[in-house]
């Protein structure tokens, strides 16, 4: 995401950008990620990759995913806490 | 705010009441010399709640019956009692019918009872009023605090003398079969909440859920009797040591209480002031849908809890005799006109049924067919007749871990503790002298998910474990744990995003803890793992909002600029999946992207329907999808369009039209209205056409078709 360019704060504070309330899954390795996206359930609940091993998910909808992934028998662990 | 939550309440009840209450209550409990004000009053008075050798003075100046209340609530180790309980306390120990409210107005104003205030109440006037109020708000409660519970002194006199002595073998319980029922619960619940009705009874399917459950249903291993409804009993001690907690109607699993770790004094200890907060449970009826106005039972099992204490250490009491006293003295027990079946024998279920299985009571066959009761030390502690027991011996090595996951757990060498592990890491599948446990993926994926490891798992097998836990477990757990760690789920991260990958190797090594999600993207699980100190914000976003509009497109319907001052990650995510990117330049802080029928067939095939595509454009465009759009998206869905001949009929005037349209017999003959005076024809019709509007008058038609 572009909204500006951060300077330097010269060995001071770091300037960076907050991104709060992000839902995250985070694969071991792209092909899972793949795998995932592939799946027709998770389309309207995955907005899309941030990067090859991490998937954005709408807001709200981690619940939804989390129940989805363990149909997919898979046992993703949970870091920090679902509002 | 002070270190005890205790008083801390009372000094939040404190500043609800009218200064005239509380100039009144003061001058009872605090004796300020002179005018202090209101703020100075209340912080007087809870002086004289820390200051014991003030709060015996007060205490031995008010009436004995009110002294023995306060004493009863210490020994309850529940602070909070409805004010009926109360009176009945009072009334069951001697004080008048007529005079017990009058006794409760008086321990209020004396400041070593409070009223608990409903949040809607503001302000309190006057005890008197606030009483009166009971059965328009449904019951009300007093409570006191323990620093003055503890300290009021409990005549005893005038307590009967009911213990005798018998011999025989003594039966004492292990005091780990509710903890254990909770686990069993705690499973049920676990994946599936149990629902409340607006009556604050249960849906049917949870009623059956907790009428049938074999394990929860079952008489205890060295039970007794058979309780009413014990998966009801069950739920309710669970949630009132808040092992589950009320969600807005759904009751949820909460983590197993802290007091489990402690040992199985505390547990116990922990458990036993909930038998007074029974409310949906009752021993003559069971589970009641909804809570028990009126209930005497909270109040008569303290008072024969305390009857029993007064009793010789080594006497025993029969039930039924203890029952006796308690209904000839219970106010409850007292009305004319109470119905038959409210008199039906109670306390051998609570004894018997509750007590014994919590290690509260011993018991001993009496020669009858029946049994007789006493407290055991525990109970005598917890009832502050006696010093807390030594802790009991335990035998480490308890569990029997099968090849084929089963484990074998031998009861003498539970601990709550145990019990409360072995609850998230495996299903109970029998209770007895010995449970049965089976380990499965999804209970493995519980316990890692509740902060075990697969170390701390394979620990705790060899620990408790009387032969090594099998190699096939020990690989089975690994997988499942190795499978865990191939996905992480973050609900609510921050992401940081840093200007350069020197910056946020700079973070990194200034301590700041998180995962690497891009060379200047770092993923913490919590904001509150963020130390600001550390940081300048450039930007925030947060993606528990609405998102913002910063889309517009162009007049073609298919050219979106995107503004990239207010841009955000979900959109520049979700944007390449239906728009192909046309021109990187961040000029003018813009980003071009062009809807393609390639980019849209892509996102179709990926799942995104026409809803999605509008929703999409409400949100980030601020207006419906454009036609051009939902061409590109959706032709494709649609039935396939078809070339077909037709003429095209001209008449004067749209009246014409009308009536060609309407008339069933010209109705027919025409495929589709084109325009107010134009009408499609298929050259098959033009001359039945023709033949009609000649029988109409109509003398020539102009162009007829060839």
């Amino acid at each position: 995401m572009d909204i500006g360019p951060i300077r330097g704060g010269g060995g001071g504070r770091l300037p960076v950008k907050l991104h709060k309330r992000v839902c995250l899954v985070m694969t071991e390795d792209a092909v899972l990620a793949e795998e995932i996206l592939a799946r027709k359930k998770l389309a309207g609940d995955v907005v899309g990759r941030l990067t090859e091993r991490i998937l954005l998910v709408r807001p709200g909808r981690i619940e939804s995913v989390l129940q989805e992934l363990q149909k997919m028998g898979h046992t993703p662990q949970v870091a920090g806490k679902i509002a | 705010m002070n270190a005890d939550p205790a008083i801390d309440r009372v000094s939040a009840t404190l500043e609800r009441y009218d200064e005239p209450l509380l100039r009144k209550v003061a001058a009872r409990l605090a004796r300020p010399r002179g005018q202090w004000p209101s703020d100075e009053l209340i912080r007087k008075c809870l002086e004289v709640l820390e200051n014991p050798p003030v709060l015996d003075r007060r205490l031995a100046e008010l009436p004995q019956s009110g002294q023995r209340l306060l004493a009863l609530m210490a020994r309850s180790r529940q602070m909070e009692w409805p004010l009926g309980s109360v009176v009945e306390l009072l009334v069951t120990f001697g004080e008048e019918d007529v005079r017990a409210a009058g006794m409760v107005q008086e321990l209020l104003e004396a400041g070593v009872l409070f009223p608990v205030l409903n949040p809607a109440t503001n302000r309190i006037g006057s005890f008197g009023y606030w009483m009166s109020q009971a059965l328009v708000s449904g019951g009300l409660n007093v409570f006191t605090v323990p620093c003055l519970a503890t300290r009021a002194v409990f005549p005893s006199t005038d307590l009967p003398e009911l213990g005798e002595t018998l011999t025989g073998p003594v039966i004492e319980t292990d005091g780990l079969e509710w903890m254990l029922r909770i686990g069993i619960l705690w499973q049920l619940v676990v994946g599936t909440p149990l629902r409340r009705t607006q009556g604050g009874g249960l849906f049917k399917r949870d009623v059956d859920r907790l009428a049938q459950d074999p394990l929860l249903n079952a008489r205890p291993a060295m039970g007794v009797v058979d309780l009413p409804d014990p998966g009801f009993l069950t739920a309710e001690l669970g949630e009132r040591i808040g092992a589950f907690k009320d969600h807005d109607g759904e009751v949820r699993v909460e983590p197993l209480p802290q007091s489990w770790e402690g040992g199985l004094w505390e547990a116990i200890e922990h458990l036993f002031p909930a038998l007074f907060r029974l409310r949906h449970w009752g021993p003559f009826d069971g589970f009641r849908g909804e809570p028990m106005l009126g209930n005497p039972f909270p109040s008569a099992y303290l008072i024969a809890l305390v009857i029993l204490s007064h009793q010789k250490e080594d006497a025993w009491v029969r039930p039924a005799i203890l029952e006796d006293w308690i209904t000839e003295h219970h106010p409850y027990w007292q009305s004319d006109s109470m119905r038959p079946s409210r008199k039906a024998p109670w306390l051998s279920a609570f004894l018997l049924g509750i007590c014994f299985p919590m290690r509260l009571v011993a018991i001993i066959a009496d020669g009858e067919g029946s049994y007789a009761v006493r407290l055991t030390p525990v109970g005598r502690w917890l009832l502050g007749k006696g010093d807390k027991p030594t802790t009991p011996a335990t035998f480490p090595r308890t569990l029997l871990v099968q090849p084929n996951l089963e484990i074998l757990a031998y009861r003498q060498g539970l601990t709550p503790g145990l019990i409360a592990r072995l609850t998230r890491a495996a299903t109970w599948k029998t209770l007895g002298a010995a449970c049965t446990l089976q380990v499965e993926a999804e209970t493995v994926y519980r316990a890692l998910e509740s902060g075990e490891t697969l170390d701390s798992l394979t620990r705790m097998l060899d620990q408790y474990g009387t032969r090594p836990t099998p190699s096939g477990v020990v690989d089975l757990l690994r997988t499942w744990s190795n499978k865990r760690d191939r996905i992480t789920v973050y609900p609510a991260a921050t992401l940081l995003e840093f200007g350069s990958p020197r910056e946020l190797e700079e973070a990194l090594a200034r301590g700041v803890s998180g995962v690497r999600a891009t060379e200047t993207v770092l993923i913490v699980s919590s904001e509150d793992q963020v130390d600001f100190r550390h940081f300048r914000l450039a930007g925030t976003r947060d993606y528990g909002l609405t998102p913002e509009r910063c889309v517009t497109v162009e007049s073609d319907g298919v050219t979106l600029s995107v503004d990239l001052t207010k841009s955000d990650l979900l959109l520049e995510t979700e944007l390449p999946r239906i728009a192909e990117l046309v021109e990187r330049s961040t000029a003018n802080n813009r980003r071009i992207y062009r809807l393609t029928p390639q980019s849209l067939t892509q996102a179709r095939e990926s799942g995104w329907l026409l809803s999605s595509l509008e929703q999409w454009f409400l949100q980030r465009v601020g207006q419906p999808a454009t036609p051009a759009a939902r061409l590109l998206l959706a032709a494709a869905m649609v039935e396939a369009p078809r070339w077909q001949r037709h003429l095209v009929l001209h008449v004067a005037n749209p009246e014409i039209a009308d009536g060609l349209e309407q008339w069933p017999t010209t109705r027919e003959l025409i495929a589709e209205r084109l325009g107010p005076t134009t009408l499609a024809v298929i050259e098959e019709n033009a001359e039945a056409i023709n033949k009609i509007l000649a029988g109409l008058g109509v003398v020539q038609i102009k162009d007829q078709p060839k």
